[in-house]
């Protein structure tokens, strides 16, 4: 029955397709993380009506260093699955490009890295200063 | 074991489902390039700006409003762009899995019973989502 998935896992490590390829996976990937913490997130925000403490609980949960980490994947599939699916919509849109994936691919991980980087390094000096702190 | 070729025993999408996945297509576009400015700006809003360590539910109460008290042009705006939000994100996601399952879960009948599932819970956690933004915050005294 997971036959498909099996072969998709050992075949995405094993085909050499370079950067399309591994922005093909990503975007699968992050886009699959997105829905899964947005499920818990929503449930999360929709309990500051129904279930205060339980609201509260999320938010502490918010601020525990391993979702300090978390949430730096959490910055970077948001960047990444937004910059790609940009690409590919553009992509679509014009034929002409064609010839030029392979380009709109590396600069589309260029804006990426460029956006990603500075957003998860203030992030993390944030979680970082505030685990070090005495305000702690 | 690769055998040299893949077996879908998954039939074909049929004519009559080309309208919808041609509105399916247009539709993760056009949610995606919305959800490109709301998204971001929501994370880069709670991460940078206000900062993970410093999310307090007061600030939550003060820009979605408390249930039962009055409700001002703000706490309005506030509630339209998460409950936009809200939903391009989750119809987006929704779709996004179905497209994903689809090329690896070849059985009908599981990917049926799968999307049926991931259906129901996007389907409740939306509406959990939408019901408090309609409601707004719980007046709940003592919480921080």
């Amino acid at each position: 029955m997971f036959a498909p998935l099996v072969t998709t896992v050992r075949e995405s490590v094993r085909y050499r397709g370079k950067e399309g390829h591994l922005s093909w996976v990503l975007h699968r990937l992050t886009g699959l993380g997105l829905v899964l913490f947005m499920v818990a997130h929503i449930f999360g925000m929709g309990m500051v009506a129904f279930n205060p403490p339980l609201h509260d609980a999320m938010i502490e949960l918010y601020k525990t260093p391993l979702f300090s980490i978390g949430e730096l994947f959490l910055a970077f599939s948001l960047v990444f699955h937004a910059i790609n699916g940009t690409r590919i919509a553009i992509l679509e849109l014009k034929p002409e490009l064609w010839n030029q994936q392979q380009k709109a691919t590396r600069l589309s991980i260029g804006i990426t890295l460029v956006l990603a980087l500075p957003l998860m390094g203030i992030m993390a000096y944030k979680s970082i200063s505030h685990f070090m702190g005495a305000g702690h | 074991m690769p055998t040299g070729r893949t077996v879908r025993h998954v039939k074909p999408i049929s004519r009559g489902s080309n309208k919808f996945e041609r509105a399916a297509w247009v539709f993760m576009r056009f949610s995606g390039l919305v959800l490109l400015f709301l998204a971001l700006f929501h994370f880069v809003m709670q991460h940078v700006f206000i900062g993970t360590h410093n999310i307090a539910v007061s600030e939550t109460m003060k820009r979605w409003g408390v249930q039962g008290q009055h409700i001002n042009i703000d706490q309005i705006a506030w509630r339209l762009y998460y409950g936009v939000t809200l939903l391009l994100a989750m119809l987006h996601g929704l779709n996004g899995v179905r497209q994903v399952a689809y090329d690896y879960i070849h059985a009908r009948p599981v990917f049926n019973i799968l999307m049926t599932v991931v259906a129901i819970v996007i389907g409740v956690i939306t509406a959990i989502g939408a019901l408090a933004l309609i409601l707004g915050t719980a007046a709940a005294p003592g919480i921080a």
